[in-house]
């Protein structure tokens, strides 16, 4: 019995297969275009085909994340709040607390005894905090962002980043640098700001142990150690961080399913287009 | 003109009503938030209009002169009236209600005054003098106010005006009554149209209107059980229905609030005392604005029974499965206050969602996905 979810966030497209053991059996991630739809029916065609099976085989489809209103095959769509707590379930049963730094916003959730969400908070106006943040930063250092974790690591100290708004923290930084500061700092700096306001936008909902650490910022080592550092205790990162509301969101599906809630329209790849 | 048409009109064009009385020679007196006793506006056979912004129209004009960082409700208040939207006040009333709306006053006499204008000193701290402060606050502005009308203060009309206001109350309340349904008969989209639509009118007038409407509501088919769930809010000035449309439209019902364009304005009547002022300064002073202090009392677990029981008791009895507040941001007295509410509610089992918001309904689009999830949650 296969269940599909499908996570549209700000930066990445994410669609998971999983199977009625909670198990992954394709996942496929592709970037998130201005054209949502048609993304959307690439991934998960790509995700099908993976997995060996058909479009017509998946037993229920749940769309999440920003762009989840854009997928018109879903039977369901649930918000990546949700569908993050249901992921992390699955993977850590004792997990009591997310962080989900993501393209566009950072989210903390609290989890209850069961997993299921019991309480949350959303940073979604401001860069400050997110992945674009440090995207913004990275290229202002001339580093690659996928290097800029180990960067921070490697340095042998810090330069505080006092502004953490993304506009004001970039003129700070091309300040440090014009003052001869090392890039490596400055990374370690930043990771630093970053960790200290999402951790303390958490530290509201109480931090119980395990904290999970999701989304694109749980690829980053800096950033995980500096949020490990504000919480005092080691964090979990699931083995591939981007896919846990995509997860989520098919396991949502499958309890749905369990319930008896049915996809209201039979499953026919040739009648989804784009333009539906 | 079926009556859910007559509501749209005056919800959606406030000044029109005020303007017409005003061409027929009456006087209209603009005022600020809770704390001014229309009663006594009335009783001096002058117009009372509550001033309201606009969340559709950008703050622009104001912010020549005002920092961004004060209140957007206050701010498009004054941005309209530099527009010339409240040429039609003849006076201009503010409560020194929190510090934005005393400052408020300064500004707004200074660059757009009325010809008449009063700023009412009302006490923060619900302490044993409060009332006598206040009630020489009311007896001041009522001699203000006289002077500017040109006759004396009748403490008989001023009875009847209290009887009015008390008349209208109740109907607010028969009103409110209809939202304990479950589902409730009336959405809260429509309630906040309702009460809008009573903030540019007499209240004899607002009377008819919310009892047509109390009419119409009751000729409804009885809705189906649809499982949804009931949401109290609380917060300060929602006077635009976009957001509580935009929590209904996420599948939820809005069945009661604390908020200064709700409850907070009408709920507890005017007592009927031989001096009215005395019924007055009670009605008035403990209005539940955040910015009004009750004296400390016991622990910590007495103080919050004691500032918070009654918002317990309408969630209890409107059946609420979680709670929203909505906070017009910079609105410090809210946001001081929100996370003890929040503690309080957590303890009684309601889960609470805190949203920030700008004055505007632009950016509302936003909070669907924090909406959405709270409701996922408490499902």
């Amino acid at each position: 019995m296969p269940f599909a979810g499908i996570d549209i966030g700000s930066t990445m497209t994410k669609v998971v297969i999983a199977d009625d053991q909670e198990a992954v059996l394709a996942a496929h991630i592709g970037p998130t275009g201005v054209e949502h739809r048609h993304l959307a029916l690439k991934v998960m065609d790509e995700t099908v085909l993976s997995a060996g099976l058909s479009f017509e085989a998946l037993d229920f489809i749940v769309a999440t994340g920003y762009g989840r209103i854009n997928v018109p095959f879903a039977d369901k769509q649930l918000t990546e709040i949700t569908c993050h707590a249901r992921g992390v379930r699955a993977l850590f049963a004792s997990a009591r607390m997310i962080i989900d730094i993501g393209g566009q916003d950072s989210k903390g959730i609290k989890l209850d005894g069961d997993g299921k969400v019991s309480d949350f908070v959303m940073n979604d106006k401001c860069a400050a905090g997110t992945g674009r943040f440090l995207e913004v930063i990275a290229e202002t250092l001339g580093i690659d962002l996928a290097a800029m974790g180990d960067i921070a690591l490697a340095a042998d100290g810090i330069v505080q980043i006092s502004n953490i708004c993304t506009v004001f923290a970039e003129h700070e930084v091309t300040s440090r640098l014009a003052e001869g500061a090392d890039v490596g700092r400055i990374a370690a700096g930043l990771h630093q700001a970053i960790a200290t306001r999402v951790v303390n936008m958490t530290r509201r909902l109480g931090i119980e142990k395990e904290v999970v650490v999701t989304g694109g910022g749980a690829k980053n080592n800096g950033l995980v150690k500096a949020i490990e550092a504000q919480v005092g205790f080691a964090v979990l990162t699931p083995p591939e961080p981007f896919i846990t509301g995509a997860l989520g969101a098919a396991l949502a599906g499958m309890d749905l399913f369990r319930r008896g809630i049915k996809p209201q329209r039979p499953r026919k790849r040739e009648d989804v287009t784009f333009y539906s | 003109m079926s009556i859910m048409k007559q509501i749209e009109a005056l919800y959606t064009q406030r000044g029109v009503r005020a303007r017409e009385l005003r061409q027929a020679g009456e006087k209209v007196i603009g005022y600020f938030c809770c704390f001014v006793p229309e009663e006594i506006i009335t009783a001096l056979g002058l117009i009372p209009f509550r001033i309201q912004g606009s969340q559709r129209e950008p703050i622009d004009e104001a912010d020549t002169l005002l920092e961004p960082m004060a209140c957007p409700f206050a701010r498009s208040c004054f941005n309209m009236a530099l527009k010339g939207q409240y040429e039609f006040l003849d006076g201009f009333v503010a409560p020194h209600s929190c510090d934005t709306i005393e400052r408020m006053y300064h500004i707004w006499r200074s660059n757009t005054p009325s010809p008449f204008n009063h700023l009412i000193n009302v006490p923060h701290m619900m302490g044993p003098s409060s009332a006598e402060f206040y009630k020489n606050e009311l007896h001041y502005f009522a001699g203000c106010l006289e002077t500017f009308a040109g006759r004396k203060l009748d403490l008989e009309k001023l009875r009847q005006a209290v009887r009015l206001y008390n008349r209208r109350r109740a109907l607010l309340r028969e009103l409110y009554a209809l939202r304990k349904a479950v589902p409730p008969r009336v959405s809260g989209t429509e309630i906040t149209k309702v009460l809008v639509a009573g903030m540019g009118i007499p209240a004899a007038e607002h009377i008819d209107v919310v009892r047509a409407f109390i009419d119409e509501v009751q000729q409804r088919p009885a809705p189906r059980p649809d499982g949804l769930p009931r949401i109290f809010l609380w917060g300060n000035e929602i006077d635009d229905i976009a957001f509580i449309e935009l929590v209904e439209s996420c599948g939820a019902h809005v069945v009661m609030d604390d908020l200064c364009t709700g409850t907070r304005f009408f709920w507890e009547d005017v007592p009927e005392t031989d001096d009215p002022f005395d019924g007055l300064v009670q009605k008035y002073l403990c209005t539940h604005c955040p910015r009004s202090l009750v004296p400390q009392a016991g622990g910590r677990a007495d103080d919050l029974e004691n500032r918070f029981g009654y918002i317990r008791e309408f969630a209890a009895q409107w059946k609420a499965d979680g709670a929203i507040f909505y906070i017009v941001r910079y609105c410090d007295t809210c946001e001081l206050e929100g996370p003890d509410l929040k503690e309080y509610l957590t303890q009684q089992k309601l889960p609470v969602l805190m949203i920030e918001d700008d004055y505007s309904t632009t950016t509302m689009g936003q909070l669907r996905t924090r909406i959405q999830a709270f409701l996922e949650m408490i499902a």
